[in-house]
């Protein structure tokens, strides 16, 4: 009561003081929190910390994956190696000298042109050409 | 104010101005590294762990006309030693040099093809690296260079790309080579190096101790964009014919080379281009000092294209035809040949052993390949005009450009300083003139091809990327018209049903032998050739053979003509073509 009355008949410039404290202490209530100093603080802390241990943890997994990227990348590299020396094996396979060396390891002997039987057919009149000739 | 205050004052100031003076100085040496040197230094922090990082582009494939790979890459590895690192590493070792000769014995049982001497010696080198082998190694010597690791300290091995040629020499000289530099010489890898080589890449990124890209941290690039595959017309299997029975007919005959040229009559796609002596594109430096084209030129040539000769009765065709197609001639058109014709303004002309004929038809000119008629009808009948007018358009003296380096051939008309009537009458019959092998099956190419030259080409179609270009058969000009390459055409048949040196059960042909010898070579020093198509009423391929200097002390000397050396071989070719493409027949009855 005491202080009500000594509230009540301060002078008029007095009575903005407290106003002032009040904002100043508003200014102190982010999001609406009442929260003291040194609780902020603290949570400003465990913000941080948070924030770091995300970042730390995405870090970690970017070098993870940069890790297993590098293994991929190492493991298409032998893959593409293997490819191209397969192909290449192929290839080498497929070519008529290999298959000619290994016909004759086989025991063939090349057909002789002179072994060629031209069948005689009676009345078969000779292929007419069909192709027209390019023209200029 | 007290003289105990002022002096606390003073040391006050003291100190304030020692603390100014010392953040003035820290700020200035901040502003020196910070500002002054800062992006010198930034630059280089970043350089310490970011690389620019070439991306290779692979180079394009090469394949034949069936889809068979001609040209491929395959990662070898190259072996390095490091002898100054080594000498590092067993600086306090008494054994060292001991241990460094039992390593480069290791080495020398896996690549026993290098120094054991030269690499002990190397122990004392400078270099940090030394290449151990000159060519790249095979797989199976890389994994056992790996598997020995553990007894090959300061060996290492480092991968990179190599062109390999699975067939060989097969079609070598059309396909030229890739060199150390990854550049391609001669040939096919010669003319589209650009297309073939594609567009390397590069990327910049941060870098881990081993130089391999982070994704973490900021990079940067371009990717490489791989060259273009190309196909050829060129057909393995008769690519590889071609080539073996010109290799086996040098051999019998002991010539000193030779070449094929096979087309398609129709489109004047290659189906076959083999020169003798050739090269294996995967060592190519092996054949460094080997020649070709009669020991003239390098063997990286194509001899087909390259190598110039004096086609000799083969261009007797080229004579006829410009009479033919002019109307002063028919193939029933007769003179009489005395075996030698004298002429007012030249030399005069002999047939081979002055052979006398008497009254002969154009026809059998061709058939008796006989110099007086063609030289008659090149200079009595013909004239330089009307003759070289018609040379010009069966395309003697013009480049191709389809396959690497290409001689035009020379020849000299009325209108060269030097020229002399004799000149005429000698290129008549295929002497003072000269050609290239392919030129000359060009020739016979537009006679099949009732009188149309095509234009050659051996690229079938060149895939960049997904982006395909097509070569279509293009009609390069007409030489002479429909009717009278029927005629010619008719002629040569005769000559071949004449001669019967390249004639077969089931087919016609219609071919032209050629005998030429060199001015200054003696007489036994030839080269003969064939020149022909066939089936001849339906002609589909085009078939050139030459063989240099075959060895006149074969069959008594007899195997020195185009009859007797170049014909077997044209007929050996012209029979597998014919299976090979299952050619219907056109002479089913056998006649």
């Amino acid at each position: 009561m005491n202080a009500l009355k000594e509230r009540v008949s301060a002078p008029i410039g007095a009575v903005s003081q407290p106003i002032l404290a009040a904002k100043r202490r508003r200014q102190l209530h982010p999001f609406f929190f009442h929260m003291g100093p040194v609780a902020l603080c603290i949570t400003s802390v465990l913000l941080i910390g948070l924030m770091a241990v995300l970042y730390l943890s995405q870090v970690g997994q970017a070098v993870t994956s940069n890790q297993r990227i590098q293994q991929i990348q190492t493991e298409q590299d032998v893959l593409q190696r293997q490819d191209q020396d397969l192909t290449n094996i192929i290839a080498k396979e497929q070519s008529p000298s290999y298959i000619a060396d290994k016909a004759k390891h086989m025991g063939l002997i090349p057909s002789d042109p002179k072994n060629v039987q031209v069948i005689t057919v009676k009345n078969l009149l000779p292929m007419q050409n069909n192709e027209p000739t390019v023209q200029p | 104010m007290n003289k105990e205050l002022q002096r606390a004052r003073g040391r006050q100031m003291v100190v304030f101005v020692f603390v100014c003076t010392g953040m003035l100085l820290l700020l200035g040496r901040l502003y020196y590294w910070q500002i002054l040197n800062g992006p010198r230094l930034a630059r280089l922090a970043t350089d310490e762990h970011t690389h620019n990082l070439p991306l290779k582009a692979p180079r394009g494939l090469i394949f034949d006309v069936q889809g068979h790979l001609l040209a491929t890459n395959v990662l070898r590895d190259d072996v390095y030693t490091q002898p100054r690192q080594f000498r590092i590493e067993y600086e306090h070792d008494d054994n060292a040099r001991e241990k460094w000769a039992a390593m480069v014995h290791t080495l020398h049982q896996v690549l026993p093809y290098i120094s054991e001497s030269n690499l002990i010696s190397a122990y004392d080198s400078d270099a940090w690296t030394l290449r151990v082998n000159r060519d790249p190694i095979e797989p199976e010597q890389s994994q056992q260079l790996r598997a020995l690791s553990a007894r090959l300290p300061d060996v290492f091995l480092q991968a990179n790309p190599v062109r390999s040629y699975p067939g060989g020499d097969l079609a070598a000289q059309v396909l030229g080579y890739v060199d150390t530099t990854a550049t391609g010489q001669y040939g096919i890898e010669g003319q589209y190096n650009t297309r073939l080589s594609g567009k390397d890449g590069s990327i910049t990124a941060e870098t881990d101790l081993n130089g391999h890209p982070l994704t973490v941290g900021a990079s940067s690039g371009q990717a490489p964009v791989p060259g273009a595959n190309i196909n050829l017309t060129i057909d393995s299997t008769v690519q590889y014919v071609a080539q073996t029975a010109l290799v086996e007919t040098i051999k019998k005959l002991q010539a000193q080379s030779g070449s094929v040229v096979v087309l398609n009559a129709r489109t004047g796609a290659v189906v076959a281009m083999a020169g003798a002596p050739s090269f294996d594109p995967n060592h190519y430096s092996d054949s460094a000092t080997k020649n070709g084209c009669i020991n003239s030129v390098s063997v990286y040539f194509n001899p087909t294209l390259y190598c110039t000769y004096e086609p000799g009765s083969t261009m007797k065709a080229v004579t006829m035809a410009a009479a033919l197609d002019q109307g002063l001639i028919t193939p029933d058109t007769s003179l009489v040949d005395n075996g030698t014709i004298y002429f007012h303004d030249a030399d005069p002309v002999s047939n081979w052993n002055h052979a006398p004929y008497g009254v002969e038809t154009m026809t059998q000119v061709l058939e008796h390949s006989a110099n007086v008629g063609t030289a008659y009808v090149a200079h009595t009948i013909l004239g330089p005009s009307r003759y070289y007018s018609y040379v010009e358009r069966f395309g003697f003296g013009q480049k191709y450009g389809i396959d690497g380096p290409e001689a035009v051939g020379t020849y000299l008309t009325d209108k060269s300083n030097r020229w002399s009537v004799t000149d005429l009458t000698r290129q008549a019959f295929g002497q003072s003139i000269s050609t290239s092998p392919f030129q000359m099956a060009m020739v016979y190419q537009a006679i099949a091809n009732g009188g149309v030259m095509m234009q050659p080409y051996v690229v079938r179609s060149i895939d960049d990327n997904g982006h395909v270009t097509t070569t279509h058969a293009q009609v390069r000009h007409r030489v002479i018209s429909l009717e009278t390459a029927k005629k010619l055409s008719d002629m040569l048949v005769s000559a071949a049903n004449f001669n019967k040196q390249a004639t077969f059960p089931g087919y016609s042909v219609a071919v032209k032998t050629g005998t030429s010898t060199t001015q200054g070579q003696d007489a036994d020093q030839t080269e003969a050739s064939m020149a022909g198509f066939l089936p001849a009423s339906n002609p589909q391929y085009v078939i050139l053979v030459k063989i240099d200097r075959p060895s006149s002390t074969i069959a008594g000397g007899t195997a020195i003509f185009g009859g007797t050396a170049a014909a077997p071989l044209w007929k050996s070719i012209a029979e597998q073509l014919m299976w090979h493409y299952n050619v219907p027949s056109d002479m089913p009855t056998g006649a």
